[in-house]
């Protein structure tokens, strides 16, 4: 992920493919199982994305169930439901980027700061932990603190104080998601970065302070510069899963706020296709959301490439 | 960040997968050119067996009769000392058979002591393979794709349209007229003692496809429940309970924030019927018109919003959060609540009274919102849980496995019903009290039903051990089984194109009004989804229902 690579490697002769075949066979033997794993759950499912373009009947199977092209695009881009889903998806997407996006970063920087090797693993550990909890049972979390019967809630009751409704609130649903995301999810995601911040080479530090580099401009010319490929691969991933934002934590808030604020692209799949046994419907709008997805991927990665970075793989 | 966005793009890939790979998972709908499997009145009548009601043991509150096809479910407070047979020798021949049933708990081993002696009682060689109730309904469909059924399946009705059981019907399921209609059940007396609604609902095509199990001819889709221990306490009782009114101002009496305690949990489900709603049709001169379309739905709805705008339904239901319903319940933090008349039993008086020592559950009378006018209910189907034998077996396993199925529906006390419910003597239950008490092999093998979901005898209440609930209920049933009526198209299968099903599901409407009594839309929000309902297939719906089922096989009532 860091600066391993060797530049040498493009210099070089092609060998045969026979040769390489020799020499690689043990590496290449070594990926089989996560290719077929790969090949089984990703790649043959694929075949059933032939139900967006039929009136699928699972009794009668895929052969020969009846083909109507693309009539179920066209019902799904005149569904209004399907643009405020795809609405939502966005908008949640956005605020995550804007709110979650550096979390994990500032964590990785603070984390790394701290000297003592103990404080630096508890605290580590305490940021881990939520990651490992259901959605089930970090919503349960926020419900018991915050819900309108929840310890904040009774607390602001019985002081006669007035209660505050964020559990149920579809105007600051955005907000509430994202906390809860941030608050399961950016201690993990600190991993990456800290591996970053572990390949930058202490000299520079060493040699920057000598002369008489403070520590912002240390954090500004050496450690930010060291991360910005990191960054850049993970800005590239996050926006091309720009229209994934997540499944059962919209899935169990969805009665709270109600399906507008809380239905996105997965959640409109799940209730109106598969739920309702409307299973091409819902295909459709996985197809789209894929194609989108694809498109965003390969957008993102061009920028990045752009700024000169390496962005999902090296040019 | 990384192993984050990894997780979500197994996710969305996952996903994904799901709608993709549904030719592998999962079935529904129905193919383009298909009949509607609804059933003519004449036709019917020729495939249905004959009612012939036997009761070996004498019940302690007997049955009393409502409506017509309704009575109530007789009760038992003792379990009689000396079983009695009701079926002579050993029903089977010795045929090897397999069979799937639903399972919501844990899978009891194989070839364990009680399928053992059950085989020997039975005289065959039943392979039972019980499946992950929650999974269920993804794990027929990949059997039913590969035409790979058991030779005996149970098919729960809720989810018919997730089978295609119209589909199914004459196709992969045996066709068990020619064994069945009219005086042919005689050979099977446990089965001719089933309620004549409950061979309805699984019958397709003016044919009998379905096996009941748990029917009852009092079915409902549940009731509004309260802590009587609590109302009892305050002076409240639930005939003082006559209209919506009554109940809005319950909940003012007794919600009482502060001390964590709301009136209410969700009860839309269970107390819209008495704004005078059916649960979907309803005709009116001889027009069919769903319950979206009835004035009265919105005066339902205007209520069960201002209930939650006033602040008298509990902030987690309001939450969706219904999984800690019951503990909410249990423990007094809401007072009044919706359920099944299933949750009416052993298990929750045992629980209730473990959190509170004085718990007793009780039932609002059915009531009619304004109350004046009469009190109305509609029934719900006789049985939602048929079983059905593969179309590939012979006539002579059939008929051996309609033995079988009749010693499995023998009465409630019987030696058959002992043996099928509690197992062996000594091995799997012992007598406590007279009462049959399961050992730990009974918890492990026994108590983790799978037989009964071949087929069972018609609903009793007995709950051994708890004589208050079994007492309650039954009273309850004989004060409201005259208020109950059979709704449009009663115990009617009827498989529908798939355009015409997601129209009948109506999602966005459904989501809308979920909103409205959660109290974040309001009446005109719903409103402007059935509109837009109606226009996107609502309309279509009433057109098709009218032209393929009420026209052609009348109104079932």
């Amino acid at each position: 992920m860091t600066s391993t690579a060797t530049p040498v490697t493009t210099a070089r002769p092609r060998l045969s493919w026979r040769v390489r075949l020799r020499r690689d066979r043990s590496l290449l033997l070594m990926t089989v199982p996560a290719v077929v794993l790969l090949l089984v759950f990703n790649y043959v499912p694929l075949f059933g994305l032939a139900t967006a373009f039929q009136e699928y009947d699972p009794l009668v199977g895929v052969w020969n169930s009846e083909w109507v092209g693309f009539d179920q695009f066209t019902r799904l881009f005149a569904d209004s439901l399907f643009w405020g889903a795809l609405n939502n998806t966005l908008y949640l997407s956005f605020v995550q980027l804007v709110l979650f996006f550096p979390i994990p970063i500032a964590l990785a920087l603070l984390l790394n700061s701290v000297i003592s090797q103990r404080i630096r693993n508890f605290v580590q550990s305490v940021v881990y932990l939520p990651h490992f909890f259901s959605w089930v049972l970090a919503i349960t979390v926020f419900q018991q603190m915050l819900g309108g019967a929840g310890v904040l809630n009774q607390f602001l009751r019985g002081n006669d104080i007035g209660t505050w409704d964020i559990m149920t609130n579809p105007h600051t649903f955005a907000l509430l998601v994202t906390s809860q995301a941030i608050w399961k999810e950016a201690g993990w995601g600190i991993i990456v970065f800290l591996a970053a911040l572990a390949a930058i080479n202490t000299d520079l530090y060493e040699a920057a302070a000598v002369d008489g580099a403070g520590r912002w401009r240390r954090l500004w010319h050496i450690t930010l510069p060291g991360l910005r490929g990191v960054i850049m691969l993970m800005l590239v991933l996050r926006l091309g899963n720009a229209l994934t934002v997540g499944f059962e934590q919209f899935l169990i808030q969805r009665d709270a706020v109600g399906h507008e604020a809380a239905d996105v692209l997965d959640t409109f799949s799940f209730y109106y296709g598969i739920a309702t046994g409307n299973y091409s419907y819902g295909a459709a709008a996985g197809l789209f959301k894929s194609v989108i997805s694809l498109l965003l991927i390969w957008g993102a990665n061009k920028l990045a490439h752009a700024f000169g970075e390496d962005g999902l793989y090296r040019r | 960040m990384g192993t984050e966005l990894n997780r979500r793009s197994f996710l969305s890939a996952s996903l994904v997968g799901v709608a993709a790979m549904s030719p592998l998972l999962a079935a529904c709908g129905s193919g383009p050119a298909q009949k509607t499997g609804a059933n003519t009145e004449s036709g019917l009548q020729a495939a249905l067996p004959a009612y012939a009601p036997s009761s070996p043991v004498t019940p302690d509150i007997p049955s009393v009769p409502g409506g017509p096809d309704i009575m109530t479910d007789p009760g038992f407070l003792t379990y009689p000392a000396n079983p009695v047979a009701t079926v002579p020798g050993v029903p089977g021949r010795g045929g090897s058979y397999s069979a799937v049933t639903p399972l919501w708990g844990t899978v009891p081993p194989a070839g364990n002591a009680f399928y053992q002696a059950m085989n020997k009682a039975l005289g065959v060689e039943l392979t039972m393979k019980p499946a992950d109730g929650n999974n269920y309904n993804t794990i027929i469909p990949t059997m039913t794709a590969a035409k790979k059924l058991p030779d005996w399946i149970q098919l729960p009705s809720w989810w018919n349209s997730n089978f295609n059981v119209g589909g199914l019907a004459g196709t992969q399921l045996a066709d068990l007229t020619p064994y069945l209609a009219g005086d042919k059940i005689k050979k099977y007396p446990n089965l001719a003692a089933i309620p004549t609604g409950a061979w309805r609902a699984g019958a397709w095509g003016d044919k009998l496809y379905g096996i009941p199990s748990f029917s009852s001819s009092i079915a409902l889709a549940g009731v509004v429940f309260f802590r009587r221990d609590i109302f009892d306490a305050k002076g409240i009782t639930a005939d003082q309970v006559r209209s919506a009114d009554d109940l809005m101002n319950l909940g003012k009496e007794l919600t009482d924030a502060k001390a964590g305690v709301w009136a209410f949990d969700d009860v839309w489900t269970y107390l819209y019927p008495a704004w005078g709603l059916p649960n979907k049709w309803a005709v009116d001169n001889g027009k069919l018109v769903h319950k979206y379309e009835l004035p009265q739905f919105l005066d339902a709805l205007d209520w069960h919003n201002k209930l939650a705008a006033n602040g008298y339904l509990h902030p987690d239901g309001m939450a969706g959060d219904k999984s800690n319903a019951n503990t909410r319940f249990y423990a007094g933090k809401t007072l009044i609540t919706g359920d099944g008349t299933g949750a009416w039993n052993l298990a929750d008086y045992q629980s209730g009274t473990a959190a509170t020592a004085s718990f007793r559950r009780g039932a609002f009378n059915v009531i009619s919102a304004d109350g004046k006018a009469t009190p109305q209910l509609f029934l719900g189907p006789s049985t939602s849980e048929l079983s059905y034998l593969n179309g590939n077996l012979k006539p002579e396993q059939i008929e051996e496995l309609l033995a079988v199925a009749n010693y499995l529906a023998a009465p409630y006390g019987s030696a058959e019903y002992t043996m099928v419910n509690f197992g062996v003597e000594g091995l799997h239950y012992t007598r406590q009290n007279g009462v049959p008490t399961a050992t730990d092999a009974g918890k492990k093998e026994v108590q983790a039903q799978t037989f009964p979901f071949l087929a069972s005898p018609r609903a009793v209440i007995s709950n051994p051990g708890g004589d208050v609930v079994t007492k309650d209920y039954a009273a309850w049933q004989a004060a409201n089984a005259k208020s109950l009526y059979k709704p449009v198209f009663w115990n009617m299968n009827i498989s529908m194109p798939q355009s015409v099903a997601t129209a009948d599901a109506a999602q966005p409407v459904e989501d809308a009004i979920k909103d409205c009594y959660h109290g974040k839309k309001k009446v005109a929000d719903v409103q402007s989804a059935i509109a837009t309902w109606k226009s996107s297939g609502g309309d279509k719906l009433t057109q098709w229902m009218t032209d393929n089922v009420l026209s052609k096989y009348g109104t079932g009532q």
